[in-house]
């Protein structure tokens, strides 16, 4: 079998600039995953039904419908009418921040709610309040037992990205389906896009794992 | 001091508290005593509102705790609790444990907050240790910062649930010292232990709690020789 290094040495450039764009969409979804999914978990956690179901229902939808139909749904009809139009990378980071912020709430929920009672009971009893309970004692220690599982959610969803190229989102794999398309060909293209798609994954598994010994997380 | 008054308390259907009226005066160390699922333990814990009161009335030099205008975050402030599993935050140092509610509660400075906290720690002991975390104490080291940080807050009432219970036996002792030497220097306190020893030499008075109700009470000597109900004499024939 011959291997085509010159398909890949010609689309070498695209390659990195769909990579380039993969990261910029996961970081996006990570950051705006992260920021939304603390506000749903709180809300998810709230003492009153009315306030905790919409968030509880915003969790159910995100998880419990494919990632490619919320994308679609995104970018063909909820943002073309709120927006009037979209592009295809508004709409992936878009999407992934909504979708990833639903598992991260839930990471977060489970977080803080293994943290021993007794922790926010001996804070009260000294007579901090709610928000410093939860500042200063419930999330740091929440956060640092969530590491581990958002680690690995950051994962999924750096490979959920690639999903964009279903809607011509010019990331790392749309560059794979253009080299195929242009010659023909299936495995320099693919394989290429595998293997990147690898580098990135190991290098955040690496990042994730100097993080987890930095904050000592047993 | 503190004042209880037709206390009740239910989880549910369960009733664990089922009428408690009960005084306990300023200087005064209480000890309360009773067989497991007494509620006594339940008790204590109604008295800074860790745990909702459903009915009756708690008061605390003179201020009704279960008054919903009544701050109960600084009310708390005023009573410590020390309790059978420490509860330190883990995620700071010993030091930091002691200084983070004098901080954040009483809005002191930094300096200030870490000196009153070597105060305490001098005070029970472990000054050398203001640096660790507390997974690196021993049981009894855990509770003495554990009764420091509670000190922090200046409280006028220290209620202890059952402070050595989950210590190993060579550790209860050091517990046991410094709450008595609290005692000495005239804090009010109400022990919840199985300590008997510790109730006869420092306990002003004793309340037998059995099925949410207070049985008797008494000086420690009066109710460990002489106690006057039959469910006393039945608890305290096995545990003495």
């Amino acid at each position: 079998m011959d291997f085509r290094f010159d398909i890949i040495v010609e689309y070498f450039p695209f390659f990195m600039e769909g990579m380039g764009l993969t990261i910029l969409m996961s970081v996006v979804g990570v950051i705006m995953g992260c920021i939304l999914g603390f506000f749903i978990a709180l809300g998810k956690m709230s003492p009153f039904v009315f306030v905790r179901l919409p968030f509880v229902w915003y969790i159910n939808f995100l998880r419990g419908t494919p990632l490619l139909v919320q994308l679609f749904l995104f970018h063909y009809a909820v943002l073309p009418s709120i927006l009037g139009s979209t592009t295809p990378v508004l709409s992936v980071m878009v999407t992934l921040s909504l979708n990833s912020s639903a598992y991260v709430a839930e990471i977060f929920r489970a977080g803080l709610q293994s943290i021993d009672k007794g922790q926010a009971e001996a804070a009260h009893s000294l007579g901090m309040n709610k928000i410093q309970v939860m500042r200063h004692v419930l999330l740091p220690q929440a956060f640092k037992r969530s590491i581990p599982p958002l680690g690995n959610e950051f994962i999924v969803l750096l490979k959920d990205s690639s999903l964009g190229a279903m809607i011509a989102a010019q990331e790392l794999l749309y560059w794979g389906r253009a080299a195929s398309g242009q010659y023909l060909r299936v495995w320099e293209p693919y394989l290429m896009v595998a293997l990147v798609y690898l580098v990135l994954t190991l290098s955040l598994t690496y990042l994730l794992n100097y993080m987890e010994r930095r904050f000592d997380v047993k | 001091m503190i004042s209880v008054k037709h206390l009740k308390k239910s989880f549910g259907d369960l009733e664990v508290l089922k009428d408690i009226n009960a005084d306990i005066n300023q200087k005064e160390v209480v000890v309360v005593i009773g067989p497991s699922g007494s509620g006594k333990s339940t008790f204590l814990r109604c008295l800074n509102l860790i745990e909702p009161v459903t009915d009756g009335t708690v008061m605390i030099d003179g201020v009704e705790l279960t008054d919903k205008k009544v701050d109960i975050n600084k009310l708390r402030a005023e009573v410590g609790m020390v309790f059978q599993q420490f509860n330190l935050f883990p995620h700071k140092t010993v030091i930091e444990n002691i200084t983070l509610p004098i901080i954040t509660v009483k809005k002191w400075n930094k300096t200030d907050a870490e000196q009153k906290a070597k105060d305490l720690l001098k005070k029970v002991g472990l000054l050398e240790k203001a640096n660790a975390y507390p997974e690196s104490l021993s049981g009894g080291q855990k509770q003495r910062v554990a009764i420091a940080r509670a000190l922090g807050m200046e409280p006028k009432v220290m209620l202890f649930d059952e402070p050595t219970s989950a210590l190993d036996p060579e550790m209860v002792g050091e517990v046991l010292e410094v709450m008595k030497q609290l005692a000495e220097e005239g804090m009010t306190m109400v022990v919840v232990t199985h300590e008997m020893g510790f109730a006869k030499e420092v306990g002003d008075r004793v309340i037998f709690m059995d099925e949410g109700y207070i049985v008797e009470e008494n000086e420690p000597n009066q109710l460990f020789d002489d106690p006057q109900h039959q469910r006393t004499k039945a608890f305290l024939s096995k545990v003495l």
